[in-house]
């Protein structure tokens, strides 16, 4: 009884006592347009009583009498403090540019600002929603600095080449890890059968939220075997708490050939019939022999086709975007969907995706916080073949010669013989319409996320994440035409399926520590295991049905081909980090892998992966704090070992391979040496690094300096043939990366109504190779792998120009002498460039007036050499005769003795002296400049939107590659070609515009 | 609490995944050391070696159609492919690629067959059997890869062959052997071959005669009539092959399939419906249904008579003007066409050639037991001494056209080649020597290979 009454009074106490020392404070919160913001956090400062706002931006708290100030803190915005003054206490949060609570996504969790120690890029939603790219990896050029994205080609859903801080391996992968959500992805090129299946294509990138890439030790080694070439790290989209949000994009747009050199447009009838009859006379043919090629060839038929533009046209470009964001405190969702198709400016190039995206959290209880996220993307995607395929719509193009028509008189297909009989090149027009290519291409990329806080300081983290991929590439080549002719019309049906887990355990663990607590530590533990798995599965039947209707192999009367494969590997790793925060003045960062990998070798299956890094935030110490310029000082270094583990799944495993068939009985024979110390390449990047941000973040910098060394480089080492290989793999080589890179934002002005900002990144790298086998030269096509050379050297004679007296080419006969030699077999080859840019990146400009904005962004890179590795033929003098050549060609040909301002040899049906050959004659200066972004837009202003039931409403009209600017006139391709910067006669990159409108609501 | 544990240990739980977890195992491969333990695994690896031959420039294509195309049998269109291009010009830079692919499977052919000679398996008929075919193979490679990249025996046969390798080691750096040393392993082998078979599967696989073909035909390439004579005759007597003739020889072209019945075809080189080389076969390159580069040339056209079987699968037509088109390999689609690479006719004659200097009679027997067969009409020869040599190297020319020997033919007499004006202004008249009779040594061997000559003028 006793008891009872004392708990009786306790309670009577306690309730008078709260009454009696607290006050209630109300308010709203709005951004800086007047938008409420729900979900803002709200503490009284001193206490560890809060609440969150609502989601009309208003809320309500009861604090202590003593409390004088209230702490404001939300996701992206500045964190605020303000006095108790008025009631209601009104507050417009500012957006967060760089502030010290600003978190970031970072490995395996986020960080704060103040506590990074690495060097890293981020990209915002808005720099990749609503543009017209297929796959986000093509959004991210210019975006971050030292990330150079590349594409090859511009057929729709094709792959884009990404090199973070240069190339750090020769024959091991040099693309970066991508994680999505925390889960690690396949990336790349999934194609078997088609030309290009880029596995990204199938993620919307309007449905992420931030992209963060991760370049130095410090940043990224938490990735261990896997983080030599860089991370990234994408973070899709996540629903807030409060109303529910809708938001509609739309857009719609029209593309055409960005960049196009008149001096290599295919030669007219005329012109080539001239060319090849001066060719026959250069030759030796008898008149009689000239007559009867020329005819052959279809001189005097009156027909004169521009193959060019029969196969180029306008492409489309329209997407739709629908999303639904909102929650309560307890679960927040985020539901999108869209629709993306783009037409090539070729035939049969088009993309269209479809879009399922799905995230929800939910706190089941104070305790425990469940998560859910799905990403699936439908792909259906046509691309026409590529390379000297002669079904290649851009070959035939050049190739075909003009005399050739795609449509008969009557308007039907040209596919019989003279023109186009068994052998010769493909009439593309008729193999687009009769033919059919095309992937099929579906995701499912999600997990499953549990965190548990076993204590407030110590959280267990469980993520279980898959990610699926099917593609189904089917071909059918008809009995009548083209590929499919000789063998009676033949068909594929692919099927690759690559499944990949990714189990993540994490225990985070935060303390405080000494005198008043000043220095704060994270501990991180983690363990984690990945399963990827392919299964491919191949049929090819041959002897089809006199028809273009049945396509399919059930129909074939033979089959040839039947056979299933798989591919598979497997990591498994445990890893730790740890900081040490000092007032945010010092801050110590460190962590440790260990990896194990199913692809390297059985006596070298296990490595140690570590990085330390440093920080000195000298804008909270007392002597800068004061000195109101300066709003942001910050010195960052880091040094660590991370590994390259991007090598084949079998490669250390010597074995016989079973498939060498013959009489149709199995065979078998060596097609591995392996090397059972394979192992991964080891990466030790170097990283110092200064933020800065002066006048209040009207001046804000970025700059690193790294040095990044490579080693145990996985290399092919050449062999004497005579072992019966060409080939040896081992851990040599090594090279090294050095450079430079810069982020400059700067706004000249800001009024009331008037803002104008510019962005600049900049970035250049020197790559060395440092040691190889023997320190041996590989030579691979043109290029040479040389000990204290770039990577990527040209290596070829060079084009000493033509002998004015007869039209012979003439080569120098050493690297650096003047003495020429029409003998291409005595021309020396010799180093002549990289075709990796030096330095490259972006500058843009923003202006904002009232609701308008106008963006500008420029994308450059040069200091490098691209190759015409097709030009031999189109400009060969004489080399492959039969096949159209290019204007150039025609008008800069020797032609007569004394005929000096020739620069191209004698034209001779046949080819000239080698003039084909690779030399410097087709390598040409890469350097360009191209406004890859141009953008102007218009916001409603909110009272017109609210007016409309709209949150917000943007009309915008979008140019991408409008203007290429290049340095080197005689450049006769884009001059994005891919990383080694080589033509292989791909679909034109396009240049597009788009116009679109966003909604909210 | 509770759960506080359950968590950490679920944690700890999950860090003792098992070893096999990092166990990936290739799907198409077994490891090295169980590939070669018994008489089935040689089987395998012997079927593995014949696959091989089928490389698209040994067998598959290039070895015939050089034999032809550098010699004065079939010329490149001008319309064409481009394709063996820079053989009809006599061109060839030290970068070709046909070179580089003929060396490079010539030598990994040799490793399939050395791994079976290394092998522990011997002792019972069938081991015996498979190790005979595989010296057989071996004795092939080095014939072709001699012939095509080093000069005639008959020239100098001390000067440089190709390196002799009969062991694995990816490390090795070899010199050329001679010539003389060349040959000397290829007769070992062929030897061993002979004694070693007693087993005919069909004609896709050497057998004991087939073997014994080859030697005849290595020793005619030497120059020693004598042992070339022995080992022909031996064929012919003892072999159990019976020559084509008129009335089956279009249907014995057609057939793209291996005999078992001894018509004619020693060896041959398989390709079926599965296992072919597609638009990269032998056939493609010739029939106008294909690529149809390879034109037969005129004055080889017209050194047949009307009444020549052999005729029948000639057909005038036009290709950049009129061209004679080759129907001797006809299956381009489903099975194709094996690549015959010894036939009965060609020891016949190999026999009436080593018999001139011995026995002009035997020699116009062997020679008018192929040409009579060719043409009913024909009576046969009655030529003697230089006359009836001509006589034998026309007849080779026109029964083996088509199928790569002319040029070697022409090589070990050491003659000109006279080209008609079909080929290319600047190369009709090849004499001897000549730098560009010799294939260049790839120029990624004499990167890879400090020790390697290359051939003279590359």
């Amino acid at each position: 009884m006793k008891k009872k009454i004392l708990l009786l009074m306790y309670m009577l106490v306690s309730v008078v006592w709260i009454y009696a020392q607290t006050k209630t404070v109300t308010g709203k919160i709005q951004d800086e347009s007047g938008t409420p913001l729900g979900n803002v956090s709200i503490q009284a400062k001193g206490t560890k009583l809060g609440t969150v706002s609502l989601a009309d931006g208003t809320f309500s708290l009861s604090v202590p009498s003593t409390t004088s100030t209230l702490v404001f803190s939300l996701l992206n915005y500045k964190t605020a403090e303000l006095a108790i003054t008025t009631s209601p206490l009104n507050l417009k949060m500012q957006a967060a540019i760089d502030n010290l609570s600003d978190v970031v996504v970072v490995a395996y969790g986020t960080t704060k600002k103040p506590e990074i120690t690495g060097a890293m890029g981020i990209v915002k939603a808005k720099d990749i929603e609503n543009k017209p790219f297929t796959s986000v990896d093509r959004a991210l050029q210019g975006a971050v600095a030292g990330l150079q994205s590349v594409a090859s080609s511009g057929t729709p859903g094709a792959s884009q080449q990404i090199r973070i801080r240069g190339i750090g391996s020769i024959n091991a992968s040099s693309e970066p890890l991508w994680i999505l959500d925390g889960i690690v992805v396949n990336t790349g090129d999934a194609s078997r059968l088609t030309t290009t299946a880029n596995l990204l294509s199938t993620l919307n990138p309007n449905d992420i939220e931030s992209i963060t890439v991760l370049k130095d030790a410090s940043a990224s080694s938490l990735y261990g075997s896997r983080a030599a070439n860089g991370v990234i790290l994408v973070n899709t989209k996540k629903g807030k708490s409060g109303k529910t949000k809708f938001r509609f994009d739309t857009e719609i747009g029209y593309s055409d050939i960005a960049y196009f050199n008149e001096d290599y447009r295919p030669l007219n009838a005329n012109e080539y019939f001239e060319l090849t009859r001066e060719g026959l006379v250069n030759a030796g043919a008898s008149p009689a022999a000239i007559t009867a090629t020329l005819a052959s060839l279809g001189q005097g038929n009156n027909v004169n086709y521009n193959w060019l533009d029969a196969v180029t046209k306008k492409g489309t470009q329209r997407q739709y975007n629908l999303s639904a964001s909102g929650g309560n405190d307890r679960t927040t969702y985020n539901l999108s969907g869209g629709y993306f198709r783009q037409e090539g400016i070729t035939l049969q190039s088009d993309f269209q995706r479809w879009n399922g995206n799905m995230s929800i959290t939910s706190k089941a209880t104070d305790r425990l916080t469940i998560s859910t996220t799905l990403n699936t993307g439908f792909v259906q995607q046509n691309a026409p073949l590529a390379g000297g395929s002669f079904g290649n719509p851009i070959l035939s193009s050049y190739f075909l010669l003009p005399s050739r028509a795609a449509r008969n008189p009557n308007g039907s297909l040209n596919i019989a013989a003279p023109d186009f009989g068994p052998g010769n090149l493909h009439n593309t027009v008729a193999t687009a319409e009769m033919d059919k290519r095309f992937l099929k291409q579906l995701s499912a990329r999600g997990g499953l996320t549990a965190e548990y806080k076993i204590l407030d300081n110590l959280k267990f983290t469980s993520r279980y994440g898959i990610d699926y991929n099917v593609l189904e590439e089917e071909q059918y080549n008809n009995p009548f035409h083209g590929d499919g002719q000789s063998v009676g019309g033949r068909a594929f049906v692919f099927y690759t399926r690559l499944f990949n887990y990714t189990w993540t355990n994490l225990l985070d663990y935060k303390f405080s520590f000494g005198k008043s607590k000043d220095f704060t530590t994270a501990i991180q533990l983690g363990y984690e295991a990945q399963d990827s798995r392919t299964l491919s599965s191949s049929i090819s039947a041959t002897g089809f049905p006199a028809t273009t209707q049945l396509t399919y192999p059930v129909v074939a009367a033979t089959p040839t081909q039947a056979s299933a494969t798989g591919s598979d590997f497997s990591f498994l790793s445990a890893f730790s980090s740890a900081s040490i925060n000092y007032k945010n003045k010092y801050v110590l960062t460190g962590s440790l892998r260990r990896d194990g990998s199913s692809r390297f070798g059985n006596q070298n299956r296990y490595g140690n992966f570590w990085s330390v890094g440093g920080t000195w935030n000298l804008d909270q110490e007392s002597f800068i704090k004061d000195i109101k310029l300066i709003s942001q000082l910050k010195l960052r270094a880091s040094y660590g070992v991370n590994g390259n583990a991007g090598i084949g799944n079998y490669d250390w495993q010597p074995t016989y391979s079973y498939g060498s068939n013959y009489n149709q009985q199995p065979g078998s024979g060596p097609n591995n040496i392996g090397n059972v110390f394979l192992t991964w390449e080891i990466n030790k990047p170097f990283n110092v690094g200064l933020d800065l941000s002066l006048m209040n973040n009207i001046v804000t910098l970025t700059a690193d300096y790294y040095i990044r060394k490579t080693s145990s480089l996985l290399l092919d080492a050449p062999v004497s043939r005579t072992s019966g290989f060409s080939t040896v793999r081992d851990n040599i080589g090594s090279m090294e990366n050095k450079g430079f890179e810069l982020s400059l934002n700067v706004i000249p002005v800001t009024t009331k109504n008037f803002q104008w900002s510019v962005n600049i990144n900049y970035a250049n790298n020197r790559n060395k190779i440092l040691s190889l086998v023997n320190n041996q030269d590989i030579i691979t096509g043109i290029f040479v792998r040389r000990v204290g050379q770039d990577f990527q050297s040209f290596y070829a004679p060079r084009w000493a120009g033509i002998d004015p007296a007869n039209g012979d080419p003439l080569w120098y006969k050493t690297a650096t002498g003047k003495e020429t030699t029409n003998n291409f077999n005595e021309a020396q080859r010799t180093v002549l460039g990289s075709a990796s840019p030096r330095y490259f990146g972006s500058f843009t400009n923003t202006l904002r007036f009232k609701g308008f904005s106008l963006e500008a962004q420029l994308y450059f890179s040069g200091g490098n050499l691209t190759q015409d590795a097709w030009a031999g033929f189109y400009m060969g003098s004489g080399n492959g005769p039969a096949f159209n050549k290019v204007l150039r060609q025609y008008t800069e040909r020797w032609k007569a003795p004394g005929d000096n301002s020739a620069t191209l040899p004698r034209y001779v049906y046949g080819g000239n002296r080698l003039a084909q050959n690779p030399s410097t004659l087709y390598l040409y200066k890469g350097d360009y400049g191209r406004i890859r972004d141009l953008t102007l837009s218009y916001q409603l202003p909110g009272e017109l939107a609210k007016k409309l039931k709209l949150s917000s409403a943007v009309f915008y009209v979008r140019g991408t590659n409008l203007f290429t600017l290049v340095r080197d006139k005689k450049l006769p391709w884009d001059p994005e070609q891919g990383v080694a910067s080589q033509t292989n006669l791909n679909v034109f990159i396009p240049k597009t515009i788009t116009a679109g409108i966003n909604i909210g609501f | 609490m509770k759960m506080k544990y359950y968590f950490i240990g679920c944690f700890f739980f999950l860090m003792s995944c098992s070893k096999d977890f990092l166990e990936k195992k290739p799907y198409n491969a077994l490891p090295v050391e169980d590939a070669l333990q018994s008489e089935a695994d040689i089987l395998v690896a012997l079927r593995g070696a014949y696959a091989s031959l089928r490389n698209v420039d040994l067998y598959g294509r290039t070895i015939p159609v050089l034999g032809d195309l550098m010699a004065d049998v079939t010329y490149q269109s001008l319309t064409n492919s481009n394709r063996y291009t820079f053989y009809n010009q006599y061109g060839t830079p030290v970068v070709d690629g046909n070179a580089l692919g003929m060396w490079t499977a010539g030598y990994h052919t040799i490793l399939r067959v050395n791994n079976i000679l290394n092998s522990t398996i011997d002792g019972t008929a069938t081991a015996r059997q498979y190790r005979g075919e595989a010296h057989a193979i071996r004795a092939l490679m080095y014939f072709e890869l001699v012939r095509f990249f080093a000069k005639p025996y008959t020239d100098n046969p001390s000067d440089v062959g190709v390196p002799i390798i009969t062991t694995f080691n990816i490390g090795v750096k070899p010199k050329r052997n001679t010539i003389a040393e060349v040959y000397a392993l290829i007769l070992d082998d062929l030897s061993k071959a002979y004694n070693l078979m007693t087993q005919t599967t069909n004609s896709s696989q050497f057998t004991k005669y087939a073997a014994r073909a080859l030697e005849a035909k290595v020793h005619l390439t030497k120059g020693d009539m004598a042992n070339a004579r022995t080992a022909a005759i031996d064929v012919i007597n003892n072999g159990g092959y019976t020559l084509v003739g008129a009335n089956n020889y279009v249907s014995y072209w057609q057939n793209p399939a291996p005999l078992t019945n001894k018509l004619e075809t020693l060896f041959e080189v398989s390709s079926d419906g599965v296992a072919n080389l597609g638009f990269d076969a032998l056939g493609y390159i010739y029939s106008q249904n294909g690529y149809g580069d390879m034109i037969c040339a005129s004055d080889l056209y017209n050194s047949y008579t009307a009444t020549d079987v052999r005729k029948s699968l000639l057909t005038p037509g036009t290709r950049s003007g009129a061209a004679v088109f080759v129907n001797k390999y006809t299956n381009i689609v489903t099975d194709r066409d094996d690549t015959k690479v010894l036939r009965l006719s060609d020891v016949y004659m190999i026999a009436a050639e080593a018999s001139l200097g011995t026995n002009e009679t035997d020699a116009r027997n062997y020679l008018n037991a192929v040409a009579t067969r060719r043409d009913a009409s024909f009576t046969g020869f009655t030529s003697t001494g230089a006359a009836l040599l001509e006589d034998i190297l026309t007849e080779r020319r026109k029964e083996l056209a088509f199928e790569g020997h002319r040029f070697h033919d022409l090589n070990r007499l050491k003659r000109t080649i006279n080209r008609s004006a079909d080929y290319p202004a600047s190369a009709r008249t090849i004499p001897y020597p000549f730098n560009r009779r010799l294939l260049p040594i790839p120029q990624a061997e004499m990167d890879a290979n400090p020790n390697m000559v290359q051939n003279p003028g590359y």
